[in-house]
């Protein structure tokens, strides 16, 4: 199980990647601008991702969208991003 | 657990530097060790010595100065990298015939090496990108 991090808003080259990089088993952690992704309208950008998508508060926060985001994406703080890097094997980092 | 970090990106030019401070110390306040950070591509400018940024913002080379010395973790420069960015320690400075250094420790211009031990070492290298 792989944790993929994103950076970048849904519709753009490291995201197209990041989704056809994505195992079956493994979670979709999104930072930065990467957390546009987490608004209701984008939840058509992640098919089959449910349950595995998390977004980072602290950048959910920076950009004003702390509670914006849609159902089934798993919010999570810097710690959580830690325990996420625990508990996958490996991360990858798409940017 | 064992982390290492890989950081690519200038600081206050993409959120990657502050990304990854904020990281490294979630991570020491986890019990887990950071065994380096490396610094390579634009991420060298993370070193730069001269960088004064206004006082109302985050000072990033002294962020991840004091944390390397705080926890004792290893700021590791990538030399080719820092060298053609005009980034240099008194040492590569005398050897270039330049006057000044723009790097000091704690951090330190080591070869590309120093990433693949880390990632050999390390239960984790995370990365972050520009």
């Amino acid at each position: 199980m792989l944790l993929h991090i994103l950076n970048r808003a849904p519709d753009t080259p490291a995201c197209r990647q990041a989704l056809s990089a994505l195992g079956p088993a493994d979670r979709l952690l999104l930072i930065e601008d990467g957390v546009i992704g987490a608004l209701p309208a984008q939840r058509a950008a992640f098919p089959g991702v449910e349950g595995r998508l998390y977004a980072l508060h602290e950048d959910l926060e920076a950009r004003g969208l702390l509670g914006r985001h849609a159902d089934g994406i798993q919010v999570v703080d810097v710690e959580g991003f830690v325990a996420l890097t625990e508990a996958c094997e490996r991360t990858v980092s798409w940017y | 657990m064992r982390y290492a970090i890989l950081l690519l990106a200038a600081p206050y030019s993409h959120q990657a530097s502050h990304s990854a401070l904020r990281f490294a110390r979630a991570l020491l306040a986890r019990g887990h060790t950071l065994e380096g950070v490396f610094f390579y591509h634009e991420g060298v400018h993370n070193a730069a010595r001269l960088a004064a940024p206004p006082q109302d913002e985050p000072h990033l080379v002294d962020g991840w100065a004091a944390l390397g010395e705080a926890h004792g973790v290893p700021l590791q420069v990538c030399i080719a990298a820092a060298l053609r960015r005009g980034l240099l320690d008194e040492r590569e400075a005398r050897r270039h015939g330049k006057q000044g250094a723009s790097v000091e420790a704690p951090f330190e211009l080591t070869g590309l090496g120093q990433l693949v031990d880390l990632g050999l070492r390390c239960d984790r290298l995370i990365t972050f990108g520009p």
